[in-house]
């Protein structure tokens, strides 16, 4: 028990909700005012920058919508790392996963004869399913032969990767691309809605929210959901409750590779109506995910959060390279500082001011 | 025929020295139980450094030491997150690849363009000292006390604690020992592979060094055969490109070590990851 | 009061009449797809900008480096907020998202580079040095000893490969039984990949080197060895200064100067960009041949040009040197005398694809897929 001037510092198994939301904000400060010396280092002014920041991400008509378009991919890839993670599956293969369900979602787009309000459902149920086909491999490697998930997964990103280079190149390769690497573009019924006045397509945001719900319930209601948690918790617990882990993580392991596969779908459907190069269809969001799934310490819900955080990050990256014309790396600094201080701050979680003046002798109950 | 096989082994050795190196590395942070994901940004790092002083001074052996240097504070970043704030390994070396490459490139503009004047060749004292290193790292792991300690605070650092060993010191050491060599790793790229600096020339290998120490088991020697295979393949996958389509040889690297893995499961009962691997350790918890 | 009501009467005439005194000012956006570090397309781009600023005294220019065709009109957006009035989008991928932009800011000016659709405000351009890689193969088959020409390619779409088909033809209209080995590396930038390519490409007897990656690792890996190269796109001479014999270079900022004084002038308005495309070549000094400004053949290499001769249907018999400046002269004189994909010419497969005394059209050269007799190697989507 640690005395702070008039406050008592004590452990806390279980930080509150507002306990959580106010360490993260406050790392989140430091790291701003971290940041703030690269812009001093540049000749331009903190203070200067973060407003220019603000006005051009959250007080832009324009822009703001642009952080939910950034979100959505992360959200949904985010949701599948919550619940891999949450099974202690290391999945770093989101971003092959994202891949493989473009690259479903573009076949049933340009190669399918299915009509007009079927199309995109289609889509989507084929992005999922090419995502969990693709998660599948390491998944079965890993219960069956103890191949480690993240080397698994990881060289299986560089697989896809290279898959669609073949695919934009060779046999996909689009009649009216002008012989660049691009697929035909899509038909119009294999294009997502888009809020009016933005670019962002919503179905795939709403259905990222959806999913966000659907996966808390999951998670703290379904019998499947308690399993995957008690696996992921203690796995010699969850062996004497009966709990069969190949089928427990293989089935988490579908939906996990699923969502991402989801977001693959969302971004060429959405985005860019065609199949391209792979650094274009993600911008590392299989990566990003890992943060905004660690970021949301397993809530689903909490996901949706921050994803959005992320998604404001990312777009204050961008005002920083245009209205500063600051050198394009310097958001991997923002992001990366800020990040850091996130997890410095982790710590913190787990200790509780409390207000106790005067040395007096207070009834606790964890002394 | 023996002309394909010289080639291949010379492009092996000279590809898989920042391989081996890095994966070295990181297989004694590893060891220790800490999972450093940081490797392409302490390598970028390394590269940036490495190449500027050698550039600066004339002599690319400076470069390399200062290369390791910032390696190594790098690494020692990430040793305090994940050793003494016990936070998110996993998340902490995302972040260290993201803030490495951030800064390498914010603090590499200017440097890009110019030649380096004084190189080291490829197939340098670096490739033989990396084979070196790994046979050492080797005996130091399986042979000596000391590598009985890394393993200890890596497989059951609580035992280790009660049996009087600073697992914090250990972790630390190796960690930042980690560093150092992924460090250099990337110094030989800017002063001797391609001696010269361009933002983002690590491109990926850091990350195929974390894959190469999961696919070598932890073990330092077959690192060096999973460095060196992987050089050799991709070497070939531009050497078969008159057979093969390009992009199915562009993959198979990486395609061929799932299938080493899936092949060898079955050979590597207890030879898996150190079982406090990514857990963070508290002294006094259970 | 009074003074003050005066004073906010005073800044808000100002104000009014700024826009006139603003106009003095031109104000330029550029979007790019890549690094300005890189040694390629985004630096050349970058060079062209900072030189067109230097030669205009009216322009502003901002850029914004590394933007992902997604988000295309989301960083157009951000520059047209930042006072730019004419927007250069400097990458095939950026063409549709240009042209939604272009839509919702019809008074605005804008300009796709690599293109092919256009708008009243929506012009496009290129500089393209296709003729210049023909000089380059010139030089290349006379300097081979083994006969084999290696040259790592990046990507197989059509303008790489008009670009190694000039080459070949090039090679082989000095040497006829040269060849040119080529190897993929499904990257623009990447040292390690083509690092690799060349080395397999030198265990492969090649000893002449010409390459698209924005980079100059092939050219330090071929000087390692002491062989010589051609550099591309950027001045790559100081890398290998005894290695490098020629290459390609490019003036974007010709173009941007034009356009831009263009716009300035009023000749240009948001109007009447509908039949504005650039394809500036050799004669109006967007491409440059040489491996550094001003020296189209490094001078420790001329000698070597100058001893090998070589027959020609026009020009009789000379040697490779005057071969070259001859055939630059002609490709720079305005009236294009010389075309190097003049037909009749049959690709490798021994199909007919230009027909005899018919010149390439532009249209055809912009979706060329298939490959110059010679060339060695992988071809996707070859026809």
């Amino acid at each position: 028990m640690k005395r702070l001037g008039p406050f008592r510092v004590e452990r806390v198994l279980v930080p509150s909700g507002a306990w959580v939301l106010t360490v993260s904000l406050g790392a989140v400060a430091a790291a701003l005012v971290a940041a703030g010396m690269i812009f001093w280092a540049f000749g331009i002014n903190p203070l200067r920058a973060y407003a220019m920041i603000f006005a051009g991400t959250l007080a832009d008509r324009r822009a703001a919508p642009e952080i939910l378009r950034q979100a959505t991919p992360l959200l949904l890839g985010g949701l599948g790392l919550v619940l891999a993670f949450r099974a202690q599956f290391w999945n770093i293969g989101a971003e092959g996963q994202l891949l493989a369900g473009a690259v479903a979602a573009t076949g049933v787009a340009l190669f399918t004869p299915i009509p007009a309000p079927w199309l995109l459902p289609a889509m989507f149920v084929a992005g999922f399913l090419g995502g969990a086909l693709w998660g599948m491999l390491p998944t079965l490697l890993r219960l069956k032969l103890e191949v480690n998930e993240v080397v698994s997964t990881l060289m299986m990103n560089y697989v896809a990767l290279f898959s669609v280079e073949w695919l934009i190149h060779g046999p996909w390769k689009g009649k009216t691309a002008f012989g660049f690497a691009y697929t035909d573009t899509f038909p119009e019924a294999a294009r997502l809605a888009l809020i009016p006045g933005t670019r962002v397509h919503w179905p795939t945001l709403v259905l990222g929210i959806a999913l966000a719900g659907a996966l808390a319930f999951f998670l703290g209601r379904a019998r499947l959901g308690f399993e995957i948690r008690v696996l992921g918790e203690n796995p010699v617990a969850a062996r004497y409750a009966g709990i069969d882990p190949v089928r427990t993580i293989l089935l988490a392991m579908v939906f996990s590779a699923g969502a991402a596969g989801l977001a693959g779908v969302g971004e060429v459907a959405g985005i860019h109506h065609k199949l391209l190069a792979p650094g274009q269809v993600s911008l590392g969001y299989g990566y990003a995910a890992i943060i905004v799934a660690w970021l949301a310490r397993g809530s689903p819900l909490a996901a949706i959060i921050t994803a959005l955080f992320l998604g404001l990050i990312y777009s204050s990256g961008d005002v920083m390279k245009v209205t500063l014309q600051m050198p394009f790396r310097v958001t991997d600094v923002f992001n990366g500082l800020i990040l850091f201080f996130l997890i410095g701050s982790e710590r913190l979680l787990n200790y509780r001011l409390r207000w106790a003046p005067g040395g007096r002798p207070v009834e606790t109950a964890d002394a | 025929m023996l002309e394909w096989v010289l080639t291949a082994i010379v492009r092996a050795l000279a590809v898989s020295t920042p391989l081996l190196w890095a994966s070295l590395g990181e297989i004694y942070a590893e060891r220790s139980g800490v999972i450093n994901l940081g490797v392409e940004g302490m390598m970028i790092l390394g590269a940036l450094s490495a190449f500027v002083v050698a550039q600066v001074t004339g002599y690319p052996v400076a470069g390399l030491l200062a290369a390791a240097a910032a390696g190594g504070l790098a690494a020692l970043l990430h040793a305090f997150v994940s050793v003494t704030l016990r936070a998110n390994q996993y998340v902490s070396g995302l972040a260290l690849t993201m803030l490495g490459l951030g800064l390498a490139g914010v603090l590499g503009r200017g440097w890009e363009g110019t030649p380096l004047l004084n190189t080291l060749p490829e197939i340098s004292w670096l490739t033989y000292m990396g084979l070196l290193l790994a046979a050492g790292l080797w005996l130091v792991l399986h042979h000596t006390r000391m590598g009985m300690v890394i393993r200890s605070t890596g497989e059951s650092p609580a035992a280790a604690d009660a049996l009087g060993v600073n697992v914090y010191l250990v972790r630390y050491l190796c960690v930042v020992f980690g560093g150092v060599l992924a460090g250099v790793a990337g110094g030989f790229l800017s002063v001797a592979y391609r001696p010269s600096w361009t933002e983002g020339m690590t491109a990926g290998l850091g990350w195929i060094a974390i894959a190469i120490t999961i696919f070598a088991g932890w073990d330092p020697l077959r690192a060096v055969a999973g460095a060196f295979l992987f050089g050799a393949l991709f070497h070939l996958s531009f050497r078969l490109q008159a057979w093969i389509q390009p992009e199915a040889l562009r993959m198979m690297p990486f395609a061929f070590t799932i299938l080493v893995l899936a092949a060898t499961a079955g050979r590597r009962r207890g030879q898996g990851a150190p079982e406090a691997l990514g857990l963070p350790y508290a002294s006094g918890e259970r | 009061m009074r003074w003050l009501t005066i004073l906010v009467v005073l800044v808000l005439a100002g104000s009014l009449a700024a826009p006139g005194i603003a106009q003095q000012k031109l104000k330029a956006g550029f979007v790019y797809v890549g690094p300005i570090g890189d040694y390629g397309w985004t630096h050349a781009h970058d060079f062209a900008r900072k030189i067109a600023e230097k030669k205009l005294p009216w322009l502003e220019t901002l850029y914004v480096e590394k933007v992902p065709e997604g988000q295309t009109e989301s960083f157009i957006d951000k520059l047209i907020q930042q006072g730019a009035r004419v927007i250069f989008t400097t990458s095939f991928g950026f063409m549709d998202g240009t042209l939604a932009a272009a839509k919702r800011y019809p008074n605005q000016i804008f300009a796709h580079a690599s293109g092919f659709k256009r708008a009243p405000n929506v012009a496009t351009y290129m500089a393209d040095f296709y003729q210049v890689y023909y000089l380059n193969g010139l030089m290349a088959g006379a300097v081979t000893k083994s006969g084999k020409i290696g040259y790592v390619g990046a990507f197989p779409i059509p303008e790489v490969k008009r670009h190694i088909g000039a080459f070949a033809l090039g090679a082989r209209a000095v040497n006829p039984k040269a060849t040119v080995h080529v190897r993929w590396i499904y990257e623009w930038f990447s040292p390690t990949a083509a690092k690799e390519a060349t080395e397999a490409l030198i265990a492969e007897g090649a000893d002449v080197f010409a390459f698209t990656e924005d980079s100059p690792t092939v050219v330090q890996v071929a000087a390692k060895r002491g062989l010589p190269s051609f550099g591309h796109y950027s001045p790559m001479h100081k890398f290998a200064p005894k290695h490098m014999v020629s290459g390609q270079l490019v003036h974007w900022d010709k173009i941007y100067v034009d356009f831009l004084s263009k716009v300035y002038a009023g000749k240009y308005t948001a109007e009447n960009l509908a039949n504005v495309d650039y394809w500036w070549l050799l004669a109006e000094g967007a491409a440059e041949l040489g491996g550094d400004f001003g020296m189209p053949i490094n001078p420790e290499w001329a000698g070597r040009m100058q001893a090998v001769k070589v027959g020609t249907p026009d020009l009789g018999r000379l040697s490779v040197y005057d071969l070259v400046m001859k055939r630059l002269a002609q490709m720079s004189d305005p009236k294009v005398t010389f075309e190097p994909f003049t037909g009749p010419i049959k690709d490798r497969k021994g199909v007919l694809r230009v027909q005899s005394g018919k010149r390439m059209t532009v249209g055809e050269l912009n979706t060329m897929e298939w490959a110059a007799p010679g060339v060695v190697g992988p071809w996707p989507k070859e026809p």
